[in-house]
C-alpha cells in the first residue's frame, strides 16, 4: 500500500489537534471536580439495613471459613443463624413478610438512589455531548492527522467521520475521530493528573449509558433491574446454603499433611488416609460404595489448607 | 450471595488483590503514555510500533515481577500470570493515542 502525500497546515496543528486534547483533558479535571463535590460524603446506611446486609455476610464468612473453628463452635453458630433467619430476626421490618409491596416509586429512600444515580449519569453525558457538538461545529470536515499503522477499509466510518471521500487512505484521521481517539486514550493522563480511582474515565461512561441509575451499597437493597429486593426470601436462600455447608476441622490429620508438604513423607499417605476415612464413614453409614461428591470435597480442603500463606501488598 | 464459595478464594484478601490490581494499572496506563511518547518521536510505524509495545510492557513485567514482587507474584496475585497480563490491553489504547499525536506532529506536520 503506498502512503498518500498530504500536506496539512501546520495552523491545524496549532489551531485544532493540539486543542482539541487539552480541551479534553481540562473537562475530564473538571468533570472529576464536579463529580466529588456532588457526591458528598456517603449517606451512612440506618442500623437495620446495615444489619440485615451484616448479618448475611456473617453466614457467608462462616461458611468460607468454617473449617478453622472447632465443630461444636460452627454446629452452635450454624444453629443460630438458622433459626434467625428463619424468623427473620435481623430482616429491617421483621413482620412486612406477607404484606404485598406498595409502588416503589413512593419510598423515599428508592426515589432518593434513583436520583443519585441520575445525577451521576447526566454529569457524564452532558460534557461529552458538548464537546462532540464543539468539534462537529467548528471543525467538521478537518483532516488532522495520520495513524502511523494502516488499517483496512472497514475503519474508515470509523476514523474519517465527518470526510466524506472515497480514495483517501485509511489512516488519516478526522476530527471527530480524534475526539473518540482521545477520549479512550486519556484515559492514562487523567490517572497521572487525579490519582486512580479518578471519576474522568471514558470507560466508565460507557458502562453508566448501559446500566442507568444504579443503586450504591448504602441505599436500600437493589436487585440487577433496580427493584427492591424481599430480604427473607435472601435469608431463607442463605439459610439453605448453611444448611448444606458441611464442617471439616481444619486440624484434621495437619501431623501428616505437614510431613507430606516437606517430603518426609510420600504424598500417597493422604490419599490412603482420604480412602480410610470414606471406607470408615461409608461403614458407619451402612452404605457399601463411596460417592464422587464425598471423594472430592475432603481433598479440595486439603488442597486449600495446604497452600495456606500469607498475602501481602506489593 | 453466592451459592458456592471456592476455598482458594479465601486464602487472598480481596480488598488487597484490588488494590495491586489497582495499582498495576496505574503503572501500566503511565508507562503505556510515556511508550507511546517514544515510539512517535522514534517515527516507528506499521508493525514495529506495536512490537515496540510489546516489548516494552513486557519489559516492564519483567521489571515489576523481578524487583517488586520478587519472583513470587503468586502472592500479591491470583495467578501468577496477571503480573503480565493486567493492564496491557487497556494501556493500548493510551500507546495508540500519543503514538498518533507525537507521529503526527514530528512526522506529518513538516
Amino acid at each position: 500500500m503506498s502512503r498518500q502525500a498530504m500536506l496539512l497546515d501546520p495552523a491545524i496543528r496549532d489551531w485544532v489537534l493540539i486543542p482539541i486534547m487539552i480541551v479534553m483533558v481540562l473537562v475530564g479535571v473538571v468533570r472529576h471536580q464536579v463529580t466529588v463535590l456532588l457526591n458528598g460524603t456517603p449517606k451512612k446506611a440506618d442500623l437495620k439495613s446495615a444489619r440485615e446486609t451484616k448479618a448475611l455476610q456473617r453466614c457467608g464468612l462462616l461458611r468460607a471459613h468454617g473449617v478453622h473453628i472447632p465443630e461444636q463452635a460452627f454446629h452452635g453458630r450454624k444453629a443460630f443463624l438458622s433459626e434467625a433467619f428463619e424468623k427473620g430476626t435481623y430482616l429491617k421490618e421483621p413482620n412486612a413478610g406477607n404484606k404485598p409491596r406498595g409502588n416503589v416509586m413512593q419510598d423515599p429512600a428508592y426515589v432518593e438512589t434513583m436520583m443519585d444515580g441520575m445525577k451521576k449519569n447526566m454529569m457524564n453525558i452532558i460534557p461529552q455531548t458538548v464537546i462532540m457538538g464543539w468539534i462537529n461545529f467548528f471543525f467538521s470536515g478537518f483532516v488532522l492527522v495520520r495513524l502511523p499503522f494502516p488499517l483496512t477499509v472497514r475503519f474508515k466510518g470509523m476514523l474519517q467521520r465527518g470526510v466524506e471521500t472515497h480514495d483517501m487512505d485509511v489512516s488519516w484521521v478526522s476530527s471527530l475521530s480524534w475526539y473518540f481517539l482521545n477520549l479512550f486514550g486519556l484515559q492514562s493522563v487523567f490517572t497521572l493528573i487525579l490519582g486512580s480511582g479518578h471519576a474522568a474515565d471514558a470507560m466508565r461512561d460507557m458502562q453508566a449509558m448501559s446500566t442507568m441509575g444504579m443503586g450504591n451499597a448504602a441505599g436500600p437493597n437493589l436487585s440487577a433491574t433496580g427493584q427492591p429486593q424481599d430480604m427473607h426470601k435472601i435469608f431463607l436462600a442463605e439459610k439453605e446454603n448453611l444448611d448444606l455447608t458441611e464442617h471439616e476441622w481444619g486440624l484434621e490429620n495437619v501431623e501428616t499433611r505437614l510431613l507430606v508438604k516437606y517430603g518426609k513423607k510420600p504424598a500417597s499417605v493422604l490419599l490412603d488416609q482420604k480412602k480410610d476415612k470414606i471406607a470408615r464413614l461409608a461403614g458407619r453409614q451402612g452404605s457399601g460404595a463411596s460417592s464422587p461428591a464425598a471423594v472430592a470435597a475432603p481433598s479440595a480442603a486439603a488442597a486449600a489448607a495446604s497452600r495456606k500463606k500469607g498475602r501481602r501488598q506489593v | 450471595m453466592s451459592a458456592q464459595i471456592n476455598p482458594d478464594d479465601a486464602l487472598y484478601v480481596d480488598m488487597f488483590i484490588a488494590k495491586n490490581a489497582q495499582t498495576m494499572n496505574f503503572i501500566r496506563s503511565s508507562y503505556s503514555a510515556v511508550l507511546g511518547l517514544a515510539a512517535g518521536t522514534l517515527g516507528l510505524t506499521n508493525l514495529s510500533g506495536f512490537i515496540f509495545y510489546l516489548l516494552g510492557s513486557t519489559f516492564l513485567s519483567v521489571l515489576i515481577f523481578a524487583l517488586k514482587t520478587k519472583g513470587q507474584a503468586g502472592l500479591y496475585f491470583r495467578k501468577s500470570l496477571d503480573v503480565f497480563t493486567e493492564g496491557v490491553s487497556g494501556g493500548l489504547f493510551s500507546y495508540i493515542l500519543f503514538w498518533t499525536l507525537l507521529y503526527g506532529i514530528i512526522h506529518v506536520y513538516d
